[in-house]
């Protein structure tokens, strides 16, 4: 035996003698020798004093009787601000780049003697996807996250953590999950992204999956257009309003019940392996720098806005439009489709135009009621004043709206399944690429997006077949 | 279709997927356990009984392969003369002793199985009850230059969680030490060196009551009955029969004994104290995640704050506030430090 392995068979001898624990004893050494000194050499001004204001701010945002209440409050604060801020900026840009421009462009086009095939798929096609998206979700994001960043920046945000985690801790997930669920309610790729800030794997796994239960700004529209037309209608004109918000928030809030359900399921099965930590740190509370939060947050979220109409929104207005302009024996592809799925549709409460919908809109759900209306008046080829195929269109007015959906065979029941679908479909392409930038895996990027839609044609089904029943 | 019949059948569907895929116990997974009880299995799981037999230094027969393997005693036989024929075992008057090649082979074998406890016991949440029966599979998938990999990842550990050493790359193997739980007297000192995780009953039974290696025993009486003892501080009781699956390290000196048992989570907001340890419980990312935070022995710590339901309660250490769950502060162990009057 060489020296070599004299020396190398004694050194796996020592290794059984000091044991498995050797890395945390020099660990805990290390840190042991270094506070010593701290505490020899160091010396703190202030002491405890430093902290009071902290507590005291504390004592009264964490008790039970008035955390809850000031939590309900601000967070309710920040949705109204941004419902209705972003009402007059919203219409304001959509009379801009959907009325104003779109009919230059349009006009633009012809004159320059462009093919009519390449004004339908540029401008009516991708151009108006495109817009849409911009008008319909620029303004909330632009008030809602800056809201949320200077709450953040404050030291707010993690005490709603810290009194939230028993609950989420009973379903298997991390107290910060109530933080990018909320985020969600703005936008599911910014509560992805924000879910970083749970380091913990499995809890930020739950967290991204169900991030999507969060009804986001490019659904709220849709949901309160819905309920307005179907639900408000159910009873007398002076309740409309109320019965039709009511059920828009019942949708909101059963997103939030379905969150935690899916986080105690996923948490229980397909992630009970994954490693599990817990902490949160509950930082001192700063002034926040308000000009320069809102001006960074204005400019991030502007971006990612326009990246997202550039980016998915535009080939997907260009997918609409051929597959409404493109016929083989005179029927369009759009039409081939709804044929085929309408008699599966109809088993879940929907039809094979709203299916369309959902899958040309997969990149973004702010144009699937301009699709389904668009759909249902060619398929049907009802007489429209301006309706033509491929040009996604919304009405001025909620009659008109009515009109065209009831004769596309809509009921209550449809209207319902409607906003249940809207709430348990995959996340928009967006999110979807969020998430595999996020995880890295195309296996939880898979789930995230089949599992809300399984859950969706589950409920509708069972909504539906229920409803005929009773 | 009439709504009725819709949802029957879709019922009936439901019934059907749960039937196939209900977890553990689903047609799925007994189909794919089934595939896995191959002959290599067989041969691996049979040398593996034969290593233990030799380490435990008893005798192992044909009968003790098929009582273990839970295989027909032909079946064993069969096996038997395979070994044999692959000269990995020889028989001398019934009883069954492993070749140069065979201990080699079987302890290659432990090797994986070991470090594939390890692993899930440090990088993932897989629940102590189902490391053993989950590296009992893997133990025959993992190549052993994928198991040297893995082992490389984790630091190449050199005991597994239960306290078991895991051999090395060139099988070597530290001859078995310490006590059985049963044989120590009243008032002996000892350290839970290794927990035995077979069967799985017993041990499920040992993992409830929060006994695990490195936790600190003082018996307070042992009769034919039951054995008493404080674990760490806590009053255990156990059946002898139990018991024996614990092995301990006898403590000699008194310097090495611990007195306070005190855990964080009994701090109240206001009060200090000193770290003393952290729980053997608290294993891989969790430890480490705390260590970071600076909540190592000699830390000093002071609850500040709980949260409206109590289940969670903010600590500062070196002036950082961290909340920290129950769950974790039932595993650190403190020594209170006398209130400070400047507040």
């Amino acid at each position: 035996m060489t020296e070599r392995d004299e020396i190398i068979a004694l050194a796996n001898r020592l290794r059984w003698e000091v044991g498995g624990n050797f890395h945390d004893s020099l660990m805990e050494s290390l840190y042991k020798e270094a506070s010593e000194i701290v505490k020899k050499t160091v010396r703190k001004k202030g002491g405890e004093f430093a902290f009071s204001l902290d507590r005291k701010i504390d004592k009264i945002v964490t008790n039970k009787w008035t955390g809850f209440p000031i939590m309900f409050i601000l967070l309710a604060l920040v949705f109204w601000i941004t419902v209705q801020g972003a009402n007059y900026p919203s219409e304001l840009l959509s009379g801009l780049l959907v009325g104003d421009l779109y009919g230059f462009l349009k006009s633009a086009f012809i004159s320059l003697n462009i093919p009519g095939w390449i004004t339908g798929l540029v401008v009516d096609g991708g151009y108006l996807a495109m817009a849409w998206v911009i008008s319909v979700m620029l303004p909330p994001m632009a008030i809602f996250f800056p809201l949320f960043t200077l709450l953040e920046d404050f030291g707010y945000l993690p005490r709603v953590a810290f009194n939230m985690d028993s609950l989420f801790r009973k379903v298997g997930a991390h107290g910060k999950q109530a933080l990018t669920m909320s985020m969600g309610f703005g936008c599911n790729a910014a509560g992805v992204v924000a879910t970083r800030i749970i380091d913990s794997p499995r809890e930020r796994l739950i967290a991204i999956i169900t991030n999507n239960f969060s009804l986001c700004n490019g659904r709220w529209p849709t949901q309160i257009l819905i309920a307005t037309i179907f639900i408000g209608s159910l009873v007398p004109a002076h309740l409309a309003g109320l019965v039709s918000a009511g059920a828009v928030v019942g949708i909101a809030v059963l997103g939030i019940v379905f969150s935690l359900v899916t986080s105690w399921f996923l948490s229980k099965t397909i992630l009970k392996g994954e490693a599990s930590t817990f902490n949160l740190e509950l930082p001192p509370y700063r002034p926040p720098r308000i000009l320069q939060t809102l001006y960074t947050s204005f400019i991030d979220r502007t971006l990612i806005v326009l990246w997202r109409a550039v980016v998915f929104a535009f080939p997907a207005g260009l997918v609409i439009w051929s597959i409404s302009n493109i016929t083989i024996e005179g029927v369009s592809l759009a039409d081939y489709f709804i044929n085929y799925t309408d008699p599966f549709a109809m088993l879940v409460g929907l039809n094979g135009i709203i299916l369309l919908a959902y899958v040309v809109a997969i990149p973004a759900n702010e144009i699937v009621i301009p699709t389904i209306l668009m759909l249902t008046v060619t398929h049907f080829g009802l007489q429209i004043s301006g309706a033509q195929a491929g040009v996604m269109f919304e009405t001025g007015s909620m009659e008109v709206t009515k009109q065209i959906l009831e004769a596309g065979g809509w009921t209550v029941l449809t209207g319902i399944n409607l906003m249940l679908f809207s709430l348990l479909h995959n996340p928009c392409s967006t999110t979807l690429f969020t998430i595999y930038k996020e995880t890295g895996s195309l296996k939880w990027t898979v789930i995230s997006a089949l599992l809300p839609i399984a859950m969706g044609f589950t409920v509708c089904f069972l909504v539906t077949q229920l409803w005929l029943l009773l | 279709m009439d709504p009725l019949t819709s949802l029957i059948l879709f019922g009936v569907g439901a019934l059907i997927l749960v039937v196939f895929f209900l977890p553990e116990k689903g047609l799925y997974y007994r189909w794919k356990r089934a595939l896995q009880s191959t002959e290599r299995v067989l041969i691996e799981d049979a040398l593996k009984h034969l290593y233990d037999c030799e380490y435990r230094q008893v005798n192992c027969t044909l009968q003790s392969i098929a009582g273990n393997l839970d295989i027909g005693s032909d079946k064993a036989a069969e096996l038997v003369e395979r070994l044999e024929s692959l000269r990995l075992i020889t028989t001398e008057n019934g009883n069954l002793h492993l070749t140069k090649s065979g201990r080699s082979y079987a302890l290659r074998v432990i090797r994986v199985h070991r470090i594939w406890e390890k692993y899930l016991a440090d990088e993932t949440s897989v629940p102590e009850t189902d490391w053993h029966s989950q590296a009992e599979i893997m133990e025959h998938e993992l190549t052993p230059a994928q198991a040297d990999e893995l082992a490389a990842k984790i630091g190449n550990p050199v005991v597994d969680p239960h306290g078991d050493p895991i051999p090395s790359v060139d099988g070597d193997l530290p001859g078995r030490e310490g006590v059985i739980l049963t044989n120590l007297k009243e008032n002996d000192f000892a350290v839970i060196t290794h927990i035995e995780d077979e069967p799985k009953t017993v041990y499920a039974q040992i993992v409830a009551l929060g006994l695990s290696p490195g936790m600190q025993i003082r018996i307070l009486e042992n009769s034919p009955t039951r054995i008493v003892f404080e674990a760490d501080g806590d009053e255990k009781v156990l059946a002898p029969v139990i018991a024996s699956n614990i092995t301990v390290k006898k403590i000699f000196t008194p310097e090495e004994i611990r007195e306070e048992f005190k855990t964080l989570s009994v701090l109240k907001p206001g009060e200090k104290a000193e770290v003393i340890k952290i729980s053997n419980a608290l294993r891989g990312q969790q430890r480490r995640r705390l260590m970071d935070l600076g909540v190592v022995p000699g830390a000093e710590i002071k609850a500040e704050l709980e949260n409206p339901f109590g289940d969670l309660t903010a600590y500062r250490v070196k002036d950082t506030v961290i909340a920290l769950r129950k769950n974790q502060t039932d595993h650190i162990y403190i020594k209170k430090v006398e209130k400070t009057n400047n507040e």
